[in-house]
């Protein structure tokens, strides 16, 4: 093996180096089905980083990155989209609570220059206040395409008004005034503080040669040192909530939504596993409890309910998206009756089974593919264990019907809950 | 990889062919298939029938209620969906290896006896009016809507109902249209089933034999496609949709070229060359150096089984700058048509291309749409194994002047859809 790294661990096929020189973490998932690899670096900076002023700092950063670093320029014909996207590249990068990634899906004869890429721009990108007054304003468009629509606009309320003192409060696009006044020289700090080896995870999954990959991670990114400074760390804690809250958001629209969200632990709490299993059972499937009594009673178009696992606590959620003339009350009551009955009776043995089977057969579907892969392995690095994707399915096999009662008793309170409506008004002709 | 050497095809059945990839992925198997019966081939006078009677093939059959089809295929984590596609009824299931033969099995069930309960039609109906409704709201979907109209006649293939057509046909839609649709359509013939993943080819091709041997045959006729676009007239289209942040534009115009000829491919490329991907003229311009949109693009499309098709470029902007980003949307197409593409930009993206083509085979769904695709439009399968090929021999001169013929900028039709100010 390179004697740049060594092997911190091993889990599930996938193997944890370090670049000694730097303290990098890579993670390498070896798969030869298709002459195609995936390299991701993860950053450990979300939207969890952010405060007032600069909340959406993170994802514009994001964006700027692209504008150009020393050796991958536009002014040298190297811009980072055209060398990529002309070898065929799958190209992007996302930010969310606790990440930024950025990922190349390549034909495998060019990792090498994923890897220079994401090496240049780790510490020589430009960010440029010329690159950030357009960047400004294509932001504001993305954030204004999310605003057409009346989920987005509810679930940023939803987070906004359970969380009250954390930084989960504000969604990662930021608030539309910040997008537009934060300064080139805040974003330049962000970039300083956060983008540096040892706040990194590299990843590569699919069909690359290991020893020749791990040389060209020392070649590239060996170049950077660790930061000077220790990462800082995020100490902002949630408040107990002391009651219900509500949020109510009228605009134009043609359809109600009720939503009904109460607080989670964090991610690699062992209750997280209880609650994907519960959210299985009430909302996913045309079996699920929630599902029979609301769509099927024609109350609802669709429905569906989200818990991820993020790095602090988050938030178990059910959204009902109703048919025309459908009272948001009635559904809300449903919703809250479902719950009532699962802290009081439980759950079905049977009924635990067909979530786990559920479980066990998306993951194995989300392993279809070498970006797939990277992706949800991205989401376990940034919750603060990569083994959260190894050890998942082991972990959810381990549910109990007595720990759902536990759990939807402990949680799913009315002093936790924040219910959220969206009301349509001027409709549409 | 060679698609000749990967895939095996085979006819188990007359009437229904098969295609069997085996891949490295592990426990994963991944199904899809597609038979003539789509939307196009709905009565005249209600062009739901098609949409309705797939979206109602896991509401019962005569073995299985609703709920007994969901829990079977709950319980293992399997996934089958069924939806009408302009042509085919599409079907798409995902399962694990021990799962297979139960998932086959409940494919056919599901195609060869549904039961149409009329309980479930109206409720049905009334969620798919619900989401019609909410569509209405759907900036995107309206100036799409709008942008199509304008280019075809209303028994062109292409053409689009307007959200309240939609709704009106899918209230008459009865339980009786839906059993005859599906007597008259549903059967082998033009039966296309696809499958890759941890599979072995001779256990598919029992199953496929087991569950779909006997089944009726029809003789579904192609559909007439020389059907001609309106002719083109400039034109501009408005719509107004209170409380909007962003609007959607769509600037384009039908195009006199189907996907079988020379031209088809020196016109895609060009459109790609404008606005294909983010290295592509309108990313670069409007976006990145202007800043005036999070997104745009262009492509080519409709022209598939000797039907014409129409072009498009489609951004949207903040309604306060969709003047401008229109101005600057033309601005870019004027000067790509006038001096057309270059012997740079011609290289980057062929090189684009294939390796897109390449990533797009790293999963199961990627490999299967491809010969699915491939199939429903009656090619062989080394036509996948030329697609580089076909690419790489494309010259500047020959894009260039099918873009001149094809497209004609004074004629351009524009479709706004958000709030005014």
């Amino acid at each position: 093996m390179n004697s740049q790294f060594e092997l911190i661990k091993s889990s599930g096929g996938i193997d944890e180096y370090r670049l000694k020189s730097n303290g990098l973490r890579v993670l390498m998932l070896q798969d030869l089905s298709t002459p195609v690899a995936t390299f991701m670096v993860t950053y450990h900076v979300g939207s969890r980083n952010e405060a007032i002023g600069y909340t959406g700092s993170t994802h514009l950063l994001e964006h700027l990155m692209f504008k150009g670093s020393r050796n991958y320029n536009k002014e040298n014909g190297t811009a980072i989209w055209d060398e990529l996207q002309s070898i065929g590249a799958q190209i992007n990068a996302t930010t969310w609570n606790d990440r930024t990634n950025y990922f190349e899906v390549v034909p495998s004869e060019h990792i090498e220059k994923a890897i220079s890429i994401e090496a240049d721009r780790m510490r020589f990108s430009f960010l440029r206040d010329e690159d950030r007054q357009p960047e400004m304003t294509v932001v504001r468009n993305e954030y204004e395409r999310g605003e057409n629509s009346p989920f987005d606009v509810l679930d940023k309320n939803i987070w906004a008004t359970a969380y009250q003192a954390h930084p989960y409060h504000h969604s990662t696009i930021g608030w539309r005034s910040d997008i537009e006044n934060v300064s080139t020289e805040r974003l330049k700090e962000f970039y300083d503080v956060y983008y540096w080896p040892n706040n990194a995870t590299a990843t590569i999954i699919g069909d690359f040669q290991k020893d020749t990959t791990l040389s060209l991670i020392a070649k590239y990114f060996g170049e950077h040192k660790k930061s000077d400074h220790e990462i800082p760390k995020v100490y902002t804690e949630e408040p107990l909530q002391e009651g219900p809250r509500r949020i109510v958001v009228k605009r134009s629209g043609q359809s109600g939504i009720t939503a009904v969200a109460h607080k989670t632990p964090p991610g690699l709490d062992v209750d997280m596993y209880v609650f994907q299993v519960l959210g299985k059972i009430l909302c996913d499937g045309k079996s699920s409890r929630l599902y029979k009594k609301i769509v099927d009673q024609g109350l609802a178009t669709s429905l569906f309910m989200y818990d991820f696992p993020f790095k602090d606590n988050g938030l178990f959620i059910t959204y009902a998206f109703l048919t025309p003339d459908t009272d948001n009350q009635k559904v809300e009551d449903i919703i809250l009756k479902e719950y009532n009955d699962i802290i009081s009776n439980g759950v079905e043995d049977s009924e635990i089974m067909r979530a786990v089977a559920q479980i066990r057969a998306s993951v194995a579907f989300s392993r279809d593919g070498s970006y797939a892969v990277a992706s949800a392995l991205n989401e376990a690095i940034a919750i603060g264990d990569w083994q959260f994707y190894t050890s998942y399915v082991e972990k959810i096999e381990l549910v109990s019907a007595k720990d759902i009662k536990r759990v939807a008793s402990k949680y799913l309170t009315e002093d936790q809950s924040t219910v959220g409506w969206f009301i349509p008004k001027n409709k549409t002709k | 990889m060679k698609f000749k050497k990967l895939v095996t095809k085979e006819e188990p059945i007359k009437g229904l062919t098969s295609y069997v990839i085996p891949t490295k992925v592990k426990d994963v198997v991944t199904i899809s298939g597609s038979m003539l019966g789509g939307i196009l081939y709905s009565d005249k006078e209600n062009p739901k029938i098609s949409s309705l009677v797939s979206a109602m093939l896991d509401k019962g059959t005569q073995k299985n209620s609703k709920y007994e089809l969901s829990n079977k295929l709950e319980s293992i984590g399997a996934e089958i969906s069924f939806i009408s596609s302009n042509r085919h009824i599409n079907f798409t299931a995902h399962c694990l290896k021990p799962d297979l033969e139960l998932v086959v099995e409940l494919i056919s069930e599901q195609l060869r006896s549904p039961i149409f309960p009329d309980d479930e039609l109206d409720l049905l109906k009334k969620r798919m009016i619900g989401n019609l409704e909410i569509s209405k709201d759907n900036t995107k979907k309206q100036s799409y809507i709008n942008f199509i109209r304008k280019v075809y006649p209303n028994n062109h293939y292409n053409y689009r109902s307007t959200i309240e057509e939609s709704i009106q046909s899918i209230s008459l839609v009865t339980e009786k249209d839906l059993k005859s649709f599906h007597e008259k359509t549903f059967g082998l013939g033009s039966l296309n089933i696809a499958a890759a993943g941890d599979i072995s080819n001779i256990q598919f091709q029992d199953f496929i034999k087991k569950y779909f041997d006997s089944w009726n045959d029809q003789n579904i006729n192609s559909l007439d496609s020389a059907i001609p676009a309106n002719n083109r007239t400039q034109a501009i289209e408005n719509k107004n949709i209170d409380d909007k942040t962003s609007s959607d534009v769509y600037i384009g115009q039908s195009v006199d070229v189907t996907e079988d000829s020379d031209d088809y491919r020196n016109l895609m490329m060009g459109i790609y060359i404008l606005g294909g991907n983010f290295s592509a003229r309108l990313m670069q311009s409007v976006r990145d150096e202007e800043g005036l949109t999070y997104g745009i693009g262009s492509t080519i499309t409709g022209c598939g089984y000797g039907t014409t098709g129409h072009w498009y470029t489609w951004g949207t902007f903040s309604p306060n700058l969709v003047e401008k980003g229109i101005r600057s949307t033309l601005s870019v197409i004027d000067k790509w048509f006038a001096k057309g593409v270059t012997e740079r930009e011609l290289a980057a993206k062929k090189t684009t291309l294939n390796g897109s083509f390449q990533v797009s085979l790293d999963t199961t769904s990627g490999l299967i749409d491809k010969i699915l695709t491939n199939a429903e439009k009656g090619r062989n399968i080394s036509y996948l194994d030329n697609y580089t090929n076909k690419i790489n021999v494309l010259n500047k001169d020959e894009i260039n002047r099918a873009i001149k013929t094809y497209l004609d900028p004074k004629k351009f039709i524009t479709s706004i859809a958000g709030t005014k100010i």
